[in-house]
C-alpha cells in the first residue's frame, strides 16, 4: 500500500460520505429530478474505488498511476459540467428569458476566460496537466459565479437545496485553482511531502462539501412550477422605454452641478 | 512564486470573496427592502413635491443672510441638507423601483434582448457612481440644492408614464404580481 494512513483514512472517510450521499439520492428518488448529478456522485464514488485498486499496486507518481488519475478525472470533471448545468436548469427553466441569458453569459464567460487560460499557459509540458486542471477550475468557477451573480440581479427564488449544491460546486473549485497554484508552486519540488499534503488538502474540501450537500439532500426537492409570462412585445415595449428614463434620470445627475442658480 | 502564479491566485481568492458575497449578501438585501418600505412611508415624497421644492428654493437663505440673521441662516441651511438628502434618498428608492420594474418584466419575458439587459446593468452602475458623488458633494455642501427640484419632476414624470404602460398590460400584468413574493429572495431566498 502506498498510501500514508492519514490520507487513506480521508479516503475511507470521504468514501463513507459518497456511499451516504448515494443512498439519500436513491431513498428520496432525488436521481428522477437530478440524475447527472446522481451520475456525478456515482463517478466519483468509482473513481476512489479505482483509484484505491490502482495505488495499492503502483506508486502514486508512477505512470500507470498518472494516467489512471487524470483520465478519470476528466471523466468526472465532464459530469460536473453536466450536472451543474442541470441544476442551473432546475433553477431557472421557469424563466425562459432568463434562461437564455444565463446560456449566452456561460459560453462568453467560458469564452473569454478560455482565452485569457490559454495566454497565460507558458507551454512548460510538465506542467500541462496541472495547468489545464487548473484552467478548467477557473473557467468552471467563474462561468458559476457569474450565472450565480444573474440569478441574484433578477431576485429569483433558488429552492435551499439547489442553492447548496451550486455552493458546493464553486466553493471546490476555488479551493482546487488555489492548490493546483500554490501548493504547486510551494511544495511540488519536496517529493517526499508534496502528494501527501496533496491529497490531504484535495479530498478534504471535498468531504466537506459532501457532507453539506448530503444534508442538503435530507428532504425531497420542491416541485417544478411553471411561472407565468407576459407576451413577447411586452418587453419589447416596456424595457427600452425604463432603459431610457433610467438614462434620462442618469444624464440629470450628470449635470446636478451644471444647472444654473435662478435668477434673483 | 512566479507571475502567472499570483494572478491566478489571486482570481482564485477574489472568486471565493465573490461567491462569499453572493451567498451571504441576500440577508442584506433583506433589510434593504424592509428598510425601503418603511422608508417610502416615512417620506411620500411626490405627493409633497410642491412642498420638497419650495424648501429648497434659495431665495429664503438670500433673504435672511441680506437681512442680518447668519444663525438663523445657518440653521436653515442645515435643515435645507438635510431634506436634500432625505430627498436624495427617497430619488433612489424610485429608481431602484423602476429598476425592479424592468427586472420583474425580463423575468417574466419568454425573451430577453441582451443589450437591453446589459444597458439597464450599465445604467444602473451608473446612477450608483452619481449618486454616491452627489451624496458625499451634499454632505460636504458643494452642491446647488435647486438641482433636486428639478431632478424629482424627472422622476415623477417617468413614474407616471411607466404606470401608463403598465396598465396597458391588463389581466397579464395583474398574473405577474405572483412573481413579486419571490422579489425579496435572490440566492439566500430559499433558506
Amino acid at each position: 500500500m502506498n498510501l500514508p494512513p492519514r490520507v487513506e483514512i480521508l479516503w475511507a472517510a470521504s468514501f463513507v460520505v459518497q456511499l451516504a450521499l448515494c443512498g439519500i439520492i436513491l431513498s428520496f428518488r432525488h436521481f428522477r429530478r437530478l440524475p447527472f448529478f446522481t451520475t456525478y456522485v456515482c463517478l466519483n464514488l468509482c473513481q476512489v474505488l479505482f483509484l484505491y485498486s490502482i495505488y495499492r499496486s503502483h506508486a502514486q507518481s508512477s505512470h500507470v498511476a498518472l494516467l489512471a488519475g487524470w483520465w478519470s478525472e476528466a471523466i468526472t470533471l465532464l459530469a460536473r459540467v453536466f450536472a451543474t448545468i442541470e441544476i442551473l436548469h432546475l433553477v431557472l427553466s421557469a424563466y425562459r428569458g432568463i434562461w437564455g441569458l444565463a446560456w449566452r453569459l456561460l459560453g462568453g464567460t467560458s469564452a473569454v476566460v478560455l482565452v485569457c487560460v490559454v495566454l497565460a499557459y507558458r507551454g512548460n509540458p510538465g506542467q500541462a496537466l496541472m495547468s489545464a486542471d487548473r484552467g478548467y477550475n477557473l473557467i468552471f468557477a467563474t462561468a458559476l459565479i457569474s450565472c450565480m451573480a444573474l440569478i441574484r440581479y433578477y431576485l429569483i427564488r433558488v429552492d435551499n437545496a439547489y442553492k447548496v449544491l451550486l455552493a458546493g460546486f464553486c466553493f471546490y473549485a476555488c479551493v482546487k485553482i488555489l492548490l493546483n497554484t500554490v501548493l504547486y508552486d510551494f511544495l511540488y519540488h519536496q517529493p517526499s511531502r508534496y502528494p501527501f499534503i496533496w491529497q490531504i488538502l484535495g479530498v478534504a474540501p471535498y468531504v466537506i462539501v459532501l457532507i453539506v450537500w448530503s444534508a442538503a439532500l435530507l428532504r425531497p426537492l420542491p416541485e417544478k412550477q411553471k411561472q407565468q409570462s407576459l407576451p413577447t412585445y411586452v418587453y419589447g415595449r416596456i424595457s427600452p422605454e425604463i432603459n431610457l428614463q433610467l438614462q434620462a434620470i442618469n444624464r440629470q445627475l450628470m449635470n446636478f452641478f451644471k444647472i444654473e442658480e435662478p435668477q434673483q | 512564486m512566479n507571475y502567472p502564479a499570483a494572478v491566478f491566485a489571486s482570481l482564485a481568492l477574489l472568486l471565493l470573496l465573490a461567491f462569499a458575497w453572493l451567498a451571504l449578501s441576500g440577508t442584506r438585501r433583506k433589510a434593504e427592502v424592509v428598510g425601503n418600505e418603511r422608508r417610502d412611508r416615512d417620506y411620500p415624497h411626490f405627493s409633497h413635491l410642491p412642498q420638497i421644492k419650495q424648501a429648497l428654493v434659495n431665495s429664503d437663505f438670500m433673504y435672511l443672510t441680506d437681512q442680518g440673521y447668519p444663525a438663523l441662516a445657518e440653521r436653515i441651511r442645515k435643515e435645507r441638507r438635510r431634506i436634500a438628502l432625505s430627498y436624495l434618498a427617497c430619488l433612489r428608492i424610485e429608481f431602484e423601483k423602476l429598476l425592479q420594474l424592468a427586472r420583474m418584466v425580463a423575468v417574466m419575458s419568454p425573451n430577453v434582448a441582451v443589450a437591453q439587459e446589459i444597458q439597464g446593468l450599465r445604467l444602473n452602475l451608473e446612477f450608483s457612481y452619481r449618486y454616491h458623488l452627489i451624496y458625499f458633494r451634499l454632505v460636504s455642501g458643494v452642491a446647488p440644492l435647486e438641482a433636486i427640484g428639478s431632478l424629482s419632476n424627472l422622476v415623477s414624470g417617468l413614474t407616471i408614464r411607466l404606470e401608463t404602460a403598465m396598465s396597458e398590460l391588463g389581466e397579464r400584468a395583474a398574473l405577474g404580481a405572483e412573481l413579486l413574493p419571490h422579489n425579496g429572495g435572490g440566492l439566500d431566498a430559499g433558506g
